[in-house]
Order: structure tokens, then C-alpha cells, then sequence
């Protein structure tokens, strides 16, 4: 893995699990609405916007990252957002990290890194 | 009901690989790649970043769809399952090779994704597992 493919990859990670934060935190304030008007809640946060905005910038990210590795490889080096989604969700959300989703999260783990290092 | 769920799961497994491989071409098609408004105008002025967006939008309804009869884990699992999808796709159109430390990191993947489906496959009221549809995963 060259010197920017891993930033790219990094970057991807963090953009990536800042958005998915963003968007957890939108649906999570509007909670307590229904419907359509928990979507127009939703749409009233910043949060969401903020999610969108990261998203988009994710877009551009992936598709420089795929210019730079075989698309087989990407996806799979990609898994390794959900590791971080789950850490992220635990400190933030204070979400269960149980024992079958730790195990989940170290098998994803060490694959990511025999891919990427292999 | 068995055939809604399998039809569903097919769905969006499709829309998700149509829309990486569409990246992927989008991707060829501006290369080389460089940070500036020259590529990106390389990327949009290309039919096949719209194949993307399709994709994405078709994951998403039939996700939305999916979610509203489908249990969470398996869900989970099938729009991360892609993955396998994505990777021999790869090898059929752009000649991926398929190296020993990926099949291996590959299926570690995979088992820690069935991992995590196992985990939130109790039919709890309200799961809070957010799916995620993006490329990236």
C-alpha cells in the first residue's frame, strides 16, 4: 500500500464514521416524532446536514481511493468501517459492545489487516 | 413471504455491486487521478457515476423495504455481503486476482460480519443498529 493510498483509506475511515455519528445523532434527536414528522425533525437538524455534507465528500474520497487499488481489495479494506462505527457508537451512544460483536469486530479487524498488508 | 426476503436480499446485493462497479469504471474512466476540478469533471462528464448513483438509491429503497419485515441481523449481514459480490465481480471484469491473503482476509471478514448479524439477530423492539449503505462497506 503506497503513502496516499493508506491516507485515502484513513480518510475514508474517519469521513465515513463521522457521517454515520451525524446521521445517528439526527434520527436519535427526532426520536420521539413519527412519521413524516420525524423526517421533517430530522431535516431541521443540523446533524443531518452535516451527514449529507460528509457523505458527499466521502463520495470523492472512495473514488480516489478506487483509482488507486483494485476494487476487490477496496471493499474488503472497507469492512473496516464498521470496527470503527462500532467503537464510535459504544464511546458516543453508549451502545453494547457484547461479546459476539467484539468477536465480529476482531475477525473484521484482523482481515482488514492481512488484506491490506498480504 | 420466503420468496419476498430472498427477492429482497438479491435486490440488494445487485443494486450494491452494480453501484461499486460503476464507481469502479467512473474511477478508470478519470483516471489519472489528481486533487483538482479537472478530474472531477472526468468523473462526472462519465455515464457510468450515474450507474452509482442508481445503485445507491435502488440499495436504499430496497433496504427501507427490506426493513420493514426482515429481521435486523440477516438484513445487516446481506448489505454487508457484498463483499463477496463486489470481489468476484472483480475477478469476471477487471481481472482482480484472487491472492491467497485475500481469500483469507476475506472470509475472516465475512465470518465476523455473520458475527455481528448473529448479534443482532434477537427480535429485539428497536434495535439500534443504523445499516449502513454506503460504498465503503
Amino acid at each position: 500500500m503506497s503513502q496516499l493510498t493508506f491516507i485515502l483509506w484513513i480518510l475514508n475511515v474517519i469521513v465515513d464514521t463521522s457521517g454515520q455519528l451525524a446521521f445517528k445523532a439526527a434520527a436519535t434527536n427526532s426520536a420521539e416524532f413519527s412519521g413524516m414528522a420525524h423526517w421533517r425533525h430530522m431535516l431541521a437538524r443540523h446533524w443531518f446536514w452535516i451527514g449529507i455534507g460528509l457523505y458527499v465528500i466521502e463520495f470523492v474520497l472512495w473514488l480516489a481511493f478506487l483509482s488507486l487499488v483494485p476494487l476487490s481489495v477496496a471493499v474488503m479494506l472497507g469492512s473496516f468501517n464498521i470496527v470503527v462505527i462500532m467503537i464510535a457508537g459504544r464511546l458516543w451512544f453508549k451502545e453494547s459492545l457484547t461479546k459476539w460483536r467484539l468477536i465480529g469486530i476482531l475477525l473484521i479487524a484482523l482481515g482488514t489487516v492481512v488484506v491490506g498488508f498480504g | 413471504m420466503k420468496r419476498f426476503y430472498i427477492l429482497g436480499f438479491l435486490s440488494l446485493i445487485f443494486f450494491d455491486t452494480l453501484a461499486q462497479v460503476s464507481f469502479k469504471y467512473a474511477s478508470i474512466h478519470a483516471e489519472p487521478l489528481a486533487m483538482d476540478v479537472a478530474w472531477l469533471v472526468r468523473v462526472f462528464g462519465h455515464p457510468w457515476i450515474y450507474g452509482a448513483f442508481v445503485g445507491y438509491i435502488g440499495a436504499f429503497f430496497t433496504w427501507m423495504t427490506l426493513m420493514k419485515h426482515a429481521p435486523i441481523g440477516p438484513a445487516f449481514a446481506a448489505s454487508y455481503l457484498e463483499l463477496i459480490s463486489v470481489t468476484l465481480v472483480s475477478v469476471w471484469l477487471f481481472n482482480d486476482t484472487l491472492t491467497i491473503p485475500k481469500v483469507i482476509g476475506g472470509l475472516l471478514i465475512v465470518a465476523g460480519i455473520l458475527c455481528l448479524a448473529r448479534q443482532e439477530s434477537p427480535e429485539k423492539k428497536g434495535a439500534t443498529w443504523q445499516p449502513n449503505l454506503d460504498e465503503s462497506a
